[in-house]
């Protein structure tokens, strides 16, 4: 502390030469550690040297267990530790001689260490000061009863689904009646906002992927009834499958993915910031301002995105037919009318709005359960895909049985 | 004073004529510093000054325009990638907010270094994550928390002890009082303070708050006009502004709080050194 005291910046130097010595360069060639003992009559003498540093722990951990003495019971025996080749210490290797110490005094032997250099007394007493062992003990649960308790978590958080699936359709229902009462009261711009993102930004992937399935069901089933000479009437399959299921089908799961995701990412993003607690706070509903024009704007897109994919798909199967089965447009349209009645038609456009409904709850619900951190909003937004395309197709079978059980 | 530093203690990092720029966006310019072997030193200058991208040019986390950075005395764009691992193993960086892996728990997060630079066996490496654990000040209970079910005190503890785990040289520390209660934030100083004086390592920290400034800094480097306009003793600073930056900010109101809560004049602190937590 001598050197110090003449210093004008004191507290500070001192600070800096106290460890100084151990740590040169970084290109500096570093010390290789280790130890050595010799038996010196009743007592052991054990000299440390080199750089005690984390980077070599593992070797000499394993050099602290090959030491044959320590094995034995000291029986009161002394070990004398020499530090004075030690030429760097760090917390790692100085808890490794701290652990190899308290080892050799459970064996029985009087440890002492001398020439320690005054810095890495410092540490020494800085390492003891602290609990480096496991102060508690993890549980573990057995395979069979995590499996029930998974199974349980499960089952619990599907009836929690259920019963705030139906409190928000209420709640929704609720604000829409208010809405027809009060017209002016609907956010317009909000609406109309929603209806560009989820309604006219999605018509392009929607035509290109109708179109696209339109044609590979003409494909494959003229390839098909071609067997039979029947190839005319994949017309009439195209034809309803493609206006009862297909359209509003793939319409629906695209538009789940699509506008589903950013109802849940963007509620959810609100909902992290505090933002949907502030319009709380400031008397907002954020039912009617934030879910009510989504769901809104998914009832009047989903039919007419719905329409489009109709057209789109058959459009797909007019022009394969007109390549494998070599007849215009215009008899295809002429087959398509004598084949197929309106009412598939409308079979597919009257579970649209049902589907509307689902992807605009379920997205903004999961929205809502959002909590602070960005996990949180990963974990929902693929909740609120897989949910949304779950119960669109369950939806779908439902309509699929009772509809053909009533003979429409 | 600055000079006799120059002379008997080596500079573990200097930067030299270092340029950034984003965009037209010209964030330094001609901008030199030393960072000496076992001070803390502290970086102010305004928000928006580019302390923060200072600190990530330090890091190789941004890339820079023109000049050097050496660490140890050596080049870092020109050093082999062997060096360059060394160079990250031995230095270590707490983030604004801890920075933690979220998918791990905090015991996973302090081992993370430890498995990606060295290999060590699984007993030692718990053994030494605890014990990071318990010199941060954190209990052996957050071992096994998530980061999100920590408060942010303890969040930046936790990141401290990351930045811990390899025993580095140099510690980065980017706004480590940000967001704290004034209770958190000064105990956290002296956690730094004590750390820093018991392993003797050297603390380059990113800061706004006068209060870390004056308990734990020993010099200060001012960032200011796009490069290091000034570097001395907190005290120093106050003293002698000489610029309007310097004068704005270490002689406002809020610092003369700092300086003169105990009711004592600028002519007093003549006398009085900084004086260190512990």
């Amino acid at each position: 502390m001598a050197i110090v005291g003449e210093n004008s910046d004191g507290h500070s130097q001192q600070r800096r030469r106290r460890r100084a010595d151990k740590r040169g360069g970084i290109a500096a060639a570093s010390n290789r550690p280790d130890l050595e003992w010799s038996r010196d009559g009743e007592s052991i003498a054990l000299r440390v040297f080199g750089d005690w540093q984390v980077r070599d722990v593992r070797r000499l951990a394993v050099t602290i267990r090959k030491l044959k003495f320590a094995n034995r019971a000291g029986n009161g025996k002394s070990v004398f530790v020499d530090m004075a080749g030690l030429t760097a210490l760090d917390t790692a290797g100085a808890m490794l001689l701290l652990d190899m110490k308290d080892h050799l005094s459970a064996q029985g032997y009087v440890v002492s260490l001398h020439k320690v250099r005054e810095a890495d007394e410092i540490l020494f007493q800085l390492i003891s000061r602290h609990p480096r062992e496991k102060s508690e003990i993890v549980q573990k649960r057995s395979m069979v009863l995590s499996l029930i308790r998974d199974v349980g978590a499960v089952v619990v958080s599907l009836w929690r689904d259920v019963i705030e699936m139906t409190a928000m359709v209420g709640q929704v229902t609720v604000a829409l009646l208010m809405l027809c009462i009060k017209p002016w009261r609907i956010r317009y711009t909000s609406l109309i906002h929603h209806l560009e993102h989820a309604g006219l930004k999605a018509v392009l992937i929607i035509s290109l992927i109708c179109f696209l399935i339109g044609a590979v069901i003409m494909q494959q089933s003229v390839e098909q009834l071609r067997a039979y000479s029947a190839e005319h009437f994949s017309i009439d399959m195209l034809g309803i499958l493609a206006l009862r299921e297909v359209g509003v089908l793939l319409t629906s799961i695209m538009i789940a993915g699509r506008s589903g995701a950013a109802f849940t990412a963007e509620i959810g993003s609100m909902k992290m910031r505090e933002e949907v607690d502030a319009m709380r706070a400031l008397g907002i509903d954020p039912v009617e301002t934030l879910i009510v024009p989504r769901v809104l704007a998914m009832l009047i897109a989903l039919p007419l995105l719905t329409f489009i994919g109709d057209i789109m798909c058959l459009a797909g199967g007019a022009m394969i037919a007109s390549q494998m089965l070599e007849i215009d447009l215009q008899s295809f349209m002429q087959r398509l009318n004598d084949g197929v009645e309106i009412r598939h038609f409308y079979v597919g456009l009257i579970k649209t709005p049902f589907v509307a409904v689902i992807i605009g709850i379920v997205g903004t619900l999961e929205g809502m359960r959002v909590r602070g951190s960005a996990e949180s909003l990963g974990t929902h937004v693929r909740a609120s895909v897989v949910k949304s395309i779950f119960l669109v197709i369950v939806l779908d079978a439902m309509f699929a049985i009772a509809l053909t059980a009533i003979g429409i | 004073m600055v000079a006799v530093m120059k002379e008997d203690l080596s500079a573990l990092i200097e930067v030299r004529h270092l340029s950034k720029r984003f965009g037209n966006q010209v964030v330094f310019e001609e901008l030199n510093l030393d960072v000496y072997e076992g001070e803390v030193l502290g970086i102010v200058g305004q928000s928006g000054g580019g302390k923060s991208v200072l600190l990530r040019c330090l890091n190789g986390l941004e890339r820079v325009d023109g000049g050097e950075i050496r660490f140890f005395g050596d080049d870092v764009a020109k050093m082999s990638g062997r060096a360059m691992r060394h160079v990250e193993a031995s230095s270590g960086i707490l983030f604004q907010d801890g920075a933690l892996f979220s998918a791990l728990t905090v015991l996973q997060n302090i081992q993370v270094p430890m498995r990606e630079h060295i290999s060590l066996p699984n007993n030692i490496m718990d053994e030494l994550a605890y014990l990071k654990l318990s010199l941060v000040g954190l209990p052996a209970n957050a071992a096994h928390k998530y980061p999100s079910e920590l408060s942010g005190g303890m969040r930046k503890r936790a990141g401290l002890a990351r930045a811990l785990a390899l025993d580095p040289k140099i510690l980065f520390l980017d706004e480590p009082t940000a967001g704290l209660d004034p209770i958190g934030a000064s105990e956290f100083d002296k956690l730094i303070g004590d750390l820093q004086a018991t392993l003797g390592l050297t603390v380059f920290m990113v800061t706004h708050d006068l209060d870390s400034i004056f308990a734990i800094c020993d010099r200060v480097a001012v960032l200011a006009d796009r490069h290091i306009v000034r570097t001395g003793s907190p005290f120093e600073m106050a003293r002698d502004p000489q610029h309007p930056w310097i004068k704005a900010y270490f002689c406002g109101a809020r610092a003369r709080a700092v300086l003169h809560g105990d009711g004592t004049t600028i002519e007093d602190d003549a006398e009085i050194r900084p004086q260190h937590p512990i």
